[in-house]
């Protein structure tokens, strides 16, 4: 069906392409921001630019953090933010959006309706970013994804009016327009009867050159087109949203020397065999992390390990490392509150051969571990014991509180920073500034074996 | 027909040429604070790195003589030990030996006092045990401590072999007992003979000892060796 030309696919595709432009470049800006490896907050509101962009944990960071915000992540630190080819993409709609917009009536038809297919390919990305939001990243949306969401959709409804009214039969020998079903040159325009500024036959009055009406009795001249004309749009597409990733790639500064910058284990190995091995599936790299059962950022880089692909093939050795003043005596002040019963638990959980079981029960669980232990040292035993019983007389052993102590002491004798979580490859620290966005490239790079 | 075409062409490539522009120079905004992280660095606060515990008993006077043994004992630095040298206990002359003992006061609850048989250097079953409980207990300190003393009678070298032979009873127990490898870099010995720092008569009924509860009067209290991890950093 056809309906004749109006505005509403160029205004709307035009719309569409600002706001893509918009957010992508919101969004971009954000990503490079962290390419000198240190934090900053990010914006994450439909008016980004009008309020502040924001430190700490939000729904964007835990978009920009995850294995799907960027591509080529082994090859270039922090990889090519997908944000980048929206960018350009939104770029190239913003070109042909004003084409339609100002060739309104004379855009071919082919033009109209390879715009029209060419909006499919947003609105098919944006599915695929939603729906791995809402499968993969606990259902958080993040604003400026939103934001692209609803560009791309409001592109492809430009894209189907723009279909709708591209007018005239492409490549039809016969047709409404076409006397007699004489043949018709497939790039020829098609010829209305009465051309574009004549009088409508049978009314008076001038035609509003805005709505021209190429439908069966329209009025004005429709130029089909050259066949090649819709894959032409495509490429011009493919094109524009390769050109700011080829940008990007080519202005990254290096990063190699970075890696290997943060220091090695001066005593690699902890001499009374306290630390804890986390079972995993196809170990190839030795590992060592310093972590913290209740350390939100702890249980962070443990899902992205373990979303990367990463976590099964590390031969993966554990030190607890609670930040509670309770049993650990670098600090002054708990910042993690019952850190040091949870570790002591996991140490038990260890003795029965489930301290992997148990890691990933407290990061799961981590939030509601985290108010029991505020809550006081019983509350959380109640919600272990829930768990896992029968830890309770292991938790108050002598043993049990000695060998946490031997992993602080490890931790010590090795200077490491009181922070969490630390990683090692081997004896290699990786810098934290390498455990979010650069975490693929630095594997790749101080760890080949893991794929 | 072309005009639309080149209108919308030039602004095309006009959006996209900014685009480009704007990454770029993100891009390398950022390649420039990487390589100038100074204010980065500047604005961040140092952190913390993982070291002994540090209690509030630590004062100056206390760590100048955990220093001494320290260095006669050859406990920090690398290479191999150099096995302890007797402190010169006139090395300890400016600290009165009220305020010596006062330094060790905190020590009360973390530490014991080892007792032995007169002219002895012996440990027996309970001191043994007493020994290997305060070992076990290291928490996050550097350095274990064992002071040892021998009781007025028997003159000043006899008394001076004796203690020293005392602390070296417990050390010999915690290399059989712990098999650490590490041992020696932790265990520092200091022997005071029968000179300097004597205990009153009332640590008998306020320290942990390995003879608790059994008769105590000033010479016992001295014929021992006080262990205890100490919680300081040098």
């Amino acid at each position: 069906m056809m309906t004749k030309r109006t505005i509403l696919p160029g205004a709307l595709g035009a719309l569409a392409s600002g706001l893509g432009l918009f957010f992508s470049a919101f969004s971009t800006h954000d990503y490079a921001q962290h390419l000198d490896r240190q934090l900053h907050a990010t914006n994450c509101s439909f008016v980004p630019g009008l309020t502040d962009a924001k430190g700490g944990e939000n729904a964007c960071t835990t978009a920009m953090y995850s294995a799907y915000s960027a591509l080529f992540r082994d090859a270039y630190w922090g990889g090519v933010p997908i944000s980048l080819f929206a960018l350009g993409a939104y770029a190239a709609f913003a070109g042909f959006a004003f084409y339609l917009l100002i060739g309104k009536s004379s855009a071919s038809v082919r033009f109209f309706r390879g715009y029209g297919i060419a909006t499919v390919f947003p609105l098919l990305a944006s599915i695929v970013m939603g729906t791995i939001s809402a499968t993969e990243l606990g259902g958080s949306f993040c604003k400026l994804c939103v934001g692209l969401y609803v560009a791309s959709a409001l592109l492809f409804v430009s894209g189907v009016l723009a279909f709708r009214q591209a007018g005239g039969v492409v490549g039809a020998a016969k047709g409404p327009h076409v006397a007699g079903g004489a043949k018709v040159d497939p790039d020829a325009t098609v010829k209305d009867p009465v051309p574009w500024g004549a009088v409508a036959a049978g009314e008076a009055g001038h035609v509003d050159p805005m709505s021209v009406d190429l439908a069966p009795n329209a009025l004005a001249w429709a130029p089909a087109g050259s066949r090649l004309v819709p894959l032409g749009v495509l490429v011009l597409l493919g094109a524009a949203s390769a050109a700011p990733a080829l940008v990007y790639v080519a202005s990254l500064p290096k990063y190699d020397a970075y890696l290997s910058a943060c220091g090695t284990l001066p005593v690699p190995t902890e001499s009374t065999g306290a630390l804890v091995k986390i079972a995993t599936t196809g170990p190839v790299q030795p590992a060592l992390a310093f972590e913290d059962p209740l350390c939100p950022t702890c249980r962070a880089f443990h899902q992205r390990l373990a979303a990367e692909g990463i976590m099964e093939q590390l031969d993966y050795q554990l030190a607890l490392f609670p930040l509670d003043n309770e049993c650990n005596w670098m600090l002054d002040r708990p910042l993690h509150p019952g850190a040091c019963t949870l570790s002591k638990a996991l140490l038990c959980a260890d003795e029965t051969g489930k301290g992997r079981l148990f890691l990933d029960w407290a990061y799961e669980e981590q939030e509601q571990l985290a108010a029991a232990g505020k809550a006081g040292k019983e509350p959380l035993l109640a919600k272990v014991r829930a768990r896992f019983p029968g830890l309770d007389a292991c938790v108050d052993d002598k043993k049990t509180k000695q060998r946490l102590d031997a992993h602080l002491r490890f931790a010590v004798a090795n200077k490491i920073k009181v922070s969490t979580p630390q990683l090692f490859l081997g004896n290699q620290r990786v810098c934290d500034e390498d455990t979010d966005l650069g975490l693929r490239f630095a594997f790749a790079k101080l760890a080949p074996k893991v794929r | 027909m072309r005009l639309p075409i080149l209108a919308a062409s030039l602004a095309g490539a006009a959006v996209l040429v900014g685009t480009l522009a704007f990454v770029a120079s993100d891009v390398k905004a950022a390649g420039h604070r990487l390589a100038h992280p100074e204010a980065a660095a500047a604005a961040k606060p140092a952190a913390a790195v993982a070291d002994h515990a540090e209690a509030p008993y630590c004062t100056p006077q206390f760590k100048e003589v955990l220093k001494r043994v320290v260095d006669a004992c050859g406990l920090v630095g690398e290479g191999d030990r150099r096995g302890c040298a007797p402190v010169d206990v006139n090395s300890f002359a400016s600290i009165s030996d009220d305020d010596f003992l006062a330094l060790f006061t905190p020590l009360e609850k973390r530490g014991a006092i080892v007792m032995f048989d007169d002219a002895s250097d012996t440990l027996d079953e309970g001191a043994k045990k007493i020994v290997s409980e305060k070992w076990e207990d290291r928490r996050g300190a550097q350095f274990f401590f064992v002071v040892a003393r021998a009781s007025k009678p028997g003159g000043k070298d006899f008394n001076k072999a004796l203690s020293q032979k005392r602390a070296n009873s417990v050390k010999f127990l915690l290399q059989e007992q712990s098999k650490d490898p590490d041992l020696e870099k932790k265990v520092g010995l200091l022997w005071l003979g029968s000179e300097y720092a004597q205990l009153p008569k009332d640590y008998c009924g306020t320290w942990d000892s390995s003879r608790k509860g059994k008769p105590c009067n000033a010479d016992a209290i001295n014929r021992s060796a006080f262990v205890s991890w100490v919680d300081c950093r040098l």
